[in-house]
């Protein structure tokens, strides 16, 4: 019984310091409400449907989870909800690039899962995701592409999100002024079943700027 | 078979060196989906939580194996019950298959995994723990049973030795920390809080504490170092590791919606917990300096290997990215992806890897083997296994450097630059895949081959 007191260091030890991570625990758990919004039926649907579809198999969320697809825990603060709620029914079918399936989400669920993701992006996370700190731009961008937050979804040679098409050459696509003006007021009227947002806020000074630097991408 | 109850080992053996197999080809399809997503009928998800949970529970089927294994040795007398740990064996067996039935089928339709009475019938959408509601109960009254069988024979036995104990303690700590996994709460954060508890407390706690029992089982088995020693160093490094490990866990605490003092606490916690694999890294080489009769070769061998990839990927791979101020950026990459890997093949596929090799030819009564084969599989994996990690890290380095750094989007990273490591990873994802199937070729055929001239298992002399 010589080894009685090494015993006795692990046994007694181990258990002071579960009985710490106990108390921490109580005390996290009793500050855990005021760093989120409350949480509503809505919001709680949405994180059912979440676990129902498995989404944590390919994306992280808190950056927990699978390493396969984008996070999702500030998606709701930059996407639109109109597009994520069209992406989430039929994702090929809203992006020719995703690589989402279509997994059979009905429109509730849709609804359901970007109040829950709306929830979780007001979440207090000490600051994560940080803001990257060598920011790339492409290039002279318009001050309106900037202010309206253009490059969350779309890209410039490289630089952007992938959430609508690429825009590197847009003026070689679309090179009609009056037709980028249209798409710009109501992108439904002139792409059928458009999952871009209208920007009615927008000025007419604004949508001028914002096309002439469009016709720039050849 | 000297002891009965040695076929409950060997059930539990054959169930898990099998499911290894299942586990390296669906993580080869995962591979595959990382560089041609649509590739196969089930996607992407469905494939990893296949490749998680096999894992899991491979690992698991090990732990009970090796534990039914030494709680035989080490009381010398035949288990409590053994019907049983027979039920119990084929109950975890059966329930497994259904589970990943379930999983199958959810790949081919999502919708069938539906909420009944308040909880997912198929797939609860948690990585590592999906297994099912009904499952869950399953698991737990398989453990419960399992631990009871096992203290029944101890004190039965009257005989309680420190690494028995150590090790049925480890398996208690291991059922109770699968209970905060079953409960559904609505807060996503307090979700992860306890699934937290779960994953952390398995993987850096009470698993650590069973691989520290039976690193010093294993080597008592093939070296003739004495029994103190090495149960002295068995709870300098068990209680080191819960020591570091319990509270380590505020490194998962940093960025869910926890309070920020979990900064400090994860920082200062999880820092440290390289230090107890450091020390059964140096336990085991300070035990085969010492004790130079080896009885059997491939055991040691693989046990040491297993002290020292615990420490390279549990530890090493671990601690660059444990800090807040580097976990900042590298959080939710491939960095962690990366170690995770490497992670889990030094701390618990080479353990248990190792105690087949320990237990098997003895349960066969395989004096001396021939261990060629052997050797083939554990260099195969360990090197695909090395190449892969590296493989990743570059990939996450990349990631990090671009994505977190320069703000460019993750899809442009994943689908561009990082397109070259999907294809080197599912390249040396084959390589591991051969030594997996060396390995289970080896498992079955163990002591069929004969004795090569000059590679005996055995060392009888001081002098080698």
């Amino acid at each position: 019984m010589e080894n009685n007191g090494y015993r006795n260091l692990f046994i007694f030890g181990s258990l002071a310091c579960f009985a710490i991570l106990i108390a921490l625990t109580v005390n996290t758990f009793g500050k855990l409400d005021q760093r989120a919004e409350p949480i509503t039926e809505e919001v709680n649907a949405g994180k059912m449907v979440w676990h129902k579809y498995d989404c944590i198999g390919c994306h992280t969320i808190l950056g927990n989870g699978s390493y396969f697809a984008p996070d999702m825990t500030k998606i709701a603060s930059r996407i639109p909800k109109s597009y994520l709620k069209k992406f989430l029914m039929d994702p090929k079918k809203t992006n020719a690039h995703a690589t989402m399936p279509k997994l059979g989400i009905t429109a509730e669920e849709a609804d359901q899962l970007i109040v829950f993701l709306d929830w979780i992006s007001k979440v207090d996370t000490n600051g994560w995701p940080p803001k990257p700190i060598m920011t790339v731009t492409a290039g002279n961008v318009a001050d309106a592409y900037t202010k309206y937050q253009c490059a969350d979804c779309h890209s410039i040679s490289g630089v952007g999100g992938t959430s609508g098409p690429d825009l590197s050459h847009e003026a070689s696509i679309h090179p009609d002024a009056d037709w980028q003006l249209r798409h710009l007021t109501d992108p439904a009227s002139v792409v059928a079943d458009s999952a871009m947002t209208p920007f009615p806020d927008m000025s007419q000074e604004e949508r001028t700027q914002i096309v002439n630097f469009l016709l720039t991408l050849k | 078979m000297k002891y009965k109850s040695h076929r409950i080992a060997m059930n539990f053996f054959t169930f898990a060196v099998l499911l290894f197999l299942v586990q390296v080809l669906v993580g080869l399809i995962a591979a595959g989906q990382f560089i041609k997503p649509d590739f196969f009928i089930i996607s992407f998800n469905i494939i990893r939580t296949l490749h998680i949970n096999a894992l899991v529970v491979w690992l698991l089927c090990g732990l009970m194996g090796a534990t039914y294994y030494v709680v035989v040795e080490e009381t010398e007398g035949e288990l409590w019950n053994l019907p049983l740990a027979h039920f119990q064996f084929w109950a975890t067996a059966i329930a497994t298959i259904l589970v990943v039935i379930g999983y199958i089928v959810m790949g081919l339709n999502p919708q069938a995994n539906k909420w009944v009475f308040g909880t997912l019938i198929l797939n609860e959408g948690r990585t590592y723990i999906e297994a099912p509601r009904w499952a869950d109960c399953l698991i737990a009254l398989s453990a419960i049973l399992f631990l009871f069988n096992n203290v029944m024979t101890i004190i039965k036995s009257k005989k309680i030795t420190g690494i028995q104990g150590t090790l049925i303690g480890g398996m208690v700590f291991l059922t109770l920390m699968y209970l905060p996994g079953m409960v559904y709460i609505k807060s996503m954060v307090k979700d992860q809080f306890w699934w937290w508890w779960v994953v952390h407390l398995w993987v850096e706690g009470a698993w650590e504490v069973i691989a520290g029992a039976l690193l010093a089982f294993m080597l008592l088995k093939v070296t003739n170092a004495p029994r103190h020693v090495l149960e002295r160093w068995m709870y300098i490094e068990v209680f080191l590791v819960l020591f570091t490990g319990i509270l380590g866990i505020g490194h998962h605490y940093y960025w869910i919606g926890t309070p920020p003092y979990w900064l400090w606490i994860g920082a200062i916690f999880s820092s440290l917990e390289p230090v107890p694999l450091l020390v059964m890294v140096w336990d085991a080489f300070r035990t085969t300096r010492e004790n130079r009769i080896i009885n059997n070769r491939i055991g040691l061998f693989l046990s040491v290997a297993h002290a020292i990839f615990n420490f390279v990927g549990a530890g090493l791979w671990g601690v660059i990215h444990t800090l807040p101020q580097v976990n900042k950026w590298t959080h939710g990459t491939q960095i962690t992806n990366a170690h995770g890997h490497l992670a889990f093949y030094g701390a618990y596929v080479l353990l248990i890897v190792a105690i087949i090799y320990i237990a098997v030819p003895n349960i066969k009564g395989l004096k001396d083997f021939n261990t060629d084969r052997a050797y083939k599989a554990f260099w195969w994996m360990t090197v695909s296994m090395i190449l892969m990690v590296l493989t990743l890290t570059g990939a996450g380095m990349v990631q990090v450097y671009m994505e977190r750094l320069m703000g460019v989007d993750y899809v442009v990273v994943k689908e561009h630059y990082n397109y070259w490591f999907w294809v080197f990873r599912a390249f040396f994802g084959v390589g591991f895949l051969i030594g997996v199937g060396l390995l289970v070729l080896d498992y079955f055929t163990m002591g069929n081959l004969p004795v090569r001239k000059g590679a005996s298992n055995i060392r009888t002399t001081a002098s080698a």
